[in-house]
């Protein structure tokens, strides 16, 4: 194994030490907080679960967006990306970096490794699949979560995003999501705006995420010589059980928008799709979606991953009185345009969820984040089954749970037939 | 060929007679342009069908139940079952109102010219879409009032064609009703008077669909060329039908451009031919999802999906500032400001569209809807467009610069392979 060896920190009396300097650092201890920290003077030690590209970028951002925060374990499915992340990690943000080889871990268990560490937030930022079973663990365990998006791949797993949320909030930790625009400086200004009436009643909207292949910009395996789950989990965006599908994967931006602008979710989904051109895996190439929230006001969510077509990937809420979009501009009768900073907010995010931990006043995005992934989820459901579905019962009765029968690199699992809309069952 | 035999009826003196009584019957003969004038329900409309499938067969019992003193005298079809099939038909319920004989009875790619060239006063032009800018030429330059159903054309160089031979028939006084018989279905009138009206208020956004299950489909027979087998079966080829969201959809995005006022600007939007893969759908897609941008930066979402076991939904809704409306094939209502449901009479829309024709004609004020038509089915085929290709487009490209023409080498039976499917980011905008 090859990771830098740095020499080990002494976990157990630093622990002790941040919860006696935070209870004096605040005028009284709130209940069931875990723990409080003191602003900015104690260390924060993160684990990283998922050592992939995102989850790499998530770290450097993470240990960059505020003093005294450090990589102290990492876990991933697979050898290789856990050292080249390390490597990466290594580069960019040496200092900040303390990883032994005995705080790396590999596997389907190794989330489990990372949690057990002296760890006080843990990045999960694995395939959106296994996102449910490790918010679960980290909340049960005490930890502070950052979870990419999306936060699942199907209702059973929506289900238990929002029970393992409401764990966290009884429980004083923060859930922040890697649904970065809602911390994004311009769409904050924007949205305050809109709930302030500036585009007056909002009676529609679309949201786009139509780019290009994946192929091309992110590696594909060759099933030659994996085994049936390891060529899929090498290969998850392309697996609906892994990945969610892109509508899921990616829209899932777009979509929480227009829930953060409406401030609710859809109560109904009609779509369609299909898998037009590509040929990997078992997702499709395109979504149209229509999405029904209350007061009918009817939605359009459009994601493609088709090379060569028209691109295009923003959000419009459309008011009474004005339009407004994703990129801060308002027309109609409350024109605007924000022209203010534009922090990195893959970098405000990772500092919001910090601060939010040392002043004791844990943000809690996991509901809002299982919400919108559901829409994505619901959209995806529809455009696969080619039925309408409505909002209470993907929540409460649909049974759709896509786990594989266990976690084993070992088990015969092939990959599952693509969905044909008509004919794919509801479930 | 079995057909029925009627007297022939004396042409060259009725039309004659026809001319001379109208200018009697009106108070001063028009200035300029018109070819004839007819006494209000008192002279004979004598239609020739061209295209006897069952919408043709269809829309001619509807003409000549419209008003009274209207026979169907002509009928052309490319095969001679076909035309068989819908004189027996029409012999069977409106046997008093067809005077169809051998030599007014025509088959053949050119049936339509010889049609045209009987003595008949209007046209039923209800042959596959690709052939409507040819016949509606044709029929327009012979001085004929023109029927036609939609969708008008399949591509842009047939939308340039309608709308000429539409200002054609203007300069001729004739006129033109086509088969998006929304625009003479009572629901659809009043609210969209209403809407016009301002009782949403301005519009901003809107969604219409055509959401159903698989429509025929012709198996192709040994005996058959590939001309005769697209023919047969022209709903699933793109140079014939124009796709489904052309040939179908049109009628929703009609609605739209209708509440609007004008025609998108701009099209961007996704399909495919998921579900119905077999040869015998030819080369069409079974679903489209289209966002239409009009001016002022309104954008529609457009839905159309042929595709068994599905969500349906064949309906156009259209929000303002004030509220929004709600159409289908039944029933219309506004919410909002000021709420409204049509609860009014419902005449057969079908058999309206054939009505308000025939007393245009009469009363010698051509109802002219061709370049109404033309755009509605532009903006159809825009969807159809930027769809295959993946690529956006925009309407003064279509309309000006797009070069698209899908006619076949020649009209005749005989070899004819079938165009390949499109390939979304690899077919080319053309």
């Amino acid at each position: 194994m090859k990771s830098k060896a740095n020499e080990k920190t002494n976990k157990v009396s630093r622990r002790d030490f941040i919860k006696a300097s935070a209870a004096v650092g605040m005028a009284a201890l709130l209940p069931g907080k875990e723990r409080l920290f003191a602003a900015g003077s104690d260390k924060i030690r993160v684990g990283l679960i998922g050592c992939g590209g995102q989850g790499t970028r998530d770290a450097i951002s993470c240990v960059n967006s505020a003093p005294n925060v450090e990589i102290v374990a990492m876990g991933d499915l697979f050898q290789d990306r856990l050292d080249e992340s390390l490597a990466k990690l290594s580069k960019e943000a040496d200092d900040k970096v303390s990883i032994t080889e005995d705080t790396c871990f590999v596997g389907f268990d190794a989330y489990k490794k990372v949690i057990a560490c002296d760890v006080d937030m843990v990045l999960i930022v694995t395939p959106p699949h296994f996102h449910p079973e490790h918010v679960k663990a980290a909340i049960e365990a005490g930890k502070h979560v950052f979870m990419e998006k999306p936060a699942t791949v199907d209702p059973a797993g929506v289900r238990s995003i929002i029970a393992s949320s409401e764990l966290a909030k009884q429980k004083g930790l923060s859930i922040v999501a890697g649904t970065q625009r809602r911390h994004q400086a311009h769409y904050l200004e924007i949205m305050k705006r809109i709930h302030n009436g500036d585009i007056g009643e909002i009676v529609g909207g679309q949201c786009y995420w139509n780019g290009g292949d994946m192929i091309g910009y992110w590696k594909y395996y060759e099933r030659e010589g994996l085994s049936d789950m390891k060529w899929q989990c090498r290969n998850w965006p392309w697996f609906t059980w892994l990945s969610g599908d892109h509508i899921v994967e990616q829209h899932v931006h777009n979509l929480d928008v227009i829930n953060w602008a409406l401030r609710s979710h859809p109560e109904q989904v009609m779509g369609m799709g299909g898998r037009e051109v590509r040929k990997e895996g078992n997702i499709f190439d395109h979504f149209a979606v229509e999405y029904e929230y209350p007061n009918g006001v009817r939605i359009l969510g459009t994601c493609r991953q088709i090379n060569g077509c028209h691109n295009r990937v923003e959000e419009r809420i459309v008011g009474t009185k004005g339009v407004a979009d994703g990129h801060g501009v308002i027309t109609g009768q409350n024109a605007y345009k924000y022209e203010g900073k534009s922090p990195d907010p893959y970098v405000q995010e990772q500092a919001d969820l910090i601060a939010s931990i040392r002043e004791g006043k844990p943000l809690n995005e996991g509901k809002n984040v299982a919400e919108s992934t559901m829409a994505a989820i619901m959209g995806r459901m529809s455009a696969y089954t080619g039925r309408a579905l409505k909002w209470d019962w993907a929540m409460n009765a649909s049974k759709l749970d896509l786990s594989p029968p266990k976690y084993d690199f070992d088990i015969d699992f092939p990959a599952r037939p693509v969905a044909v809309p008509g004919k794919t069952e509801l479930i | 060929m079995k057909k029925k035999i009627s007297k022939k009826s004396i042409a060259s003196s009725r039309r004659d007679f026809l001319k001379s009584s109208a200018a009697v019957g009106m108070a001063a003969v028009l200035a300029g342009g018109k070819e004839r004038l007819f006494a209000a329900g008192s002279d004979k409309l004598r239609v020739g069908l061209i295209g006897c499938g069952w919408r043709g067969t269809e829309a001619a019992e509807n003409c000549v139940t419209a008003a009274p003193n209207v026979e169907v005298v002509a009928m052309g079809d490319l095969v001679p079952d076909q035309l068989d099939w819908s004189l027996a038909q029409l012999s069977r319920k409106v046997d008093d109102k067809v005077s169809v004989t051998e030599e007014t009875s025509f088959v053949g790619f050119d049936a339509y010219k010889k049609v045209i060239a009987c003595d008949v006063d209007i046209v039923i032009l209800a042959t596959p879409p690709h052939f409507r800018p040819i016949h509606l030429k044709a029929a327009v330059e012979a001085g004929k009032h023109v029927f036609m159903e939609k969708p008008v054309a399949v591509d842009p160089v047939g939308i340039r064609s309608i709308i000429a031979s539409s200002e054609l028939a203007q300069q001729q006084g004739l006129a033109i009703v086509a088969g998006t018989q929304r625009r003479h279905q009572a629901h659809y009138l009043e609210i969209l008077k209403r809407i016009h009206n301002g009782d949403i208020g301005d519009i901003v956004s809107a969604q219409c669909y055509w959401n159903m299950g698989e429509l025929w489909v012709k198996d192709r027979l040994p005996n058959w060329s590939d001309m005769e087998w697209q023919c047969r079966n022209w709903l699933y080829f793109t140079w014939l039908s124009g796709d489904h969201i052309v040939e179908q959809h049109v009628h929703n995005l009609d609605i739209i451009n209708w509440a609007i006022g004008t025609h998108p600007v701009q099209a961007m939007g996704m399909g495919g031919r998921e579900v119905r893969t077999g040869p015998e759908y030819g080369n069409i897609f079974d679903h489209f999802a289209v966002e239409y941008e009009y001016p002022n930066g309104v954008r529609i979402l457009s839905m159309c999906r042929q595709t068994a076991g599905c969500h349906e939904l064949v309906a156009e809704r259209v929000a303002g500032t004030k509220g929004q409306l709600y159409t289908d094939g039944s029933t219309g209502f506004i919410e909002g400001q000021n709420p409204y449901k049509y609860e009014g009479e419902s005449p057969n829309p079908y058999v309206q569209e054939h009505t308000d024709l025939i007393a245009s004609i009469r009363d010698g004020k051509p109802l002219n809807e061709g370049r109404q038509v033309a755009e509605s089915t532009m903006t159809a085929i825009m969807g159809r467009m930027s769809v295959y290709t993946g690529r956006a487009l925009k309407w003064d490209w279509a309309m000006n610069a797009s070069k698209l023409d899908l006619s076949p080498p020649k009209y005749e039976f005989g070899d004819l392979p079938v165009r390949p499917v499109s390939v979304p980011g690899k077919t080319e905008l053309i």
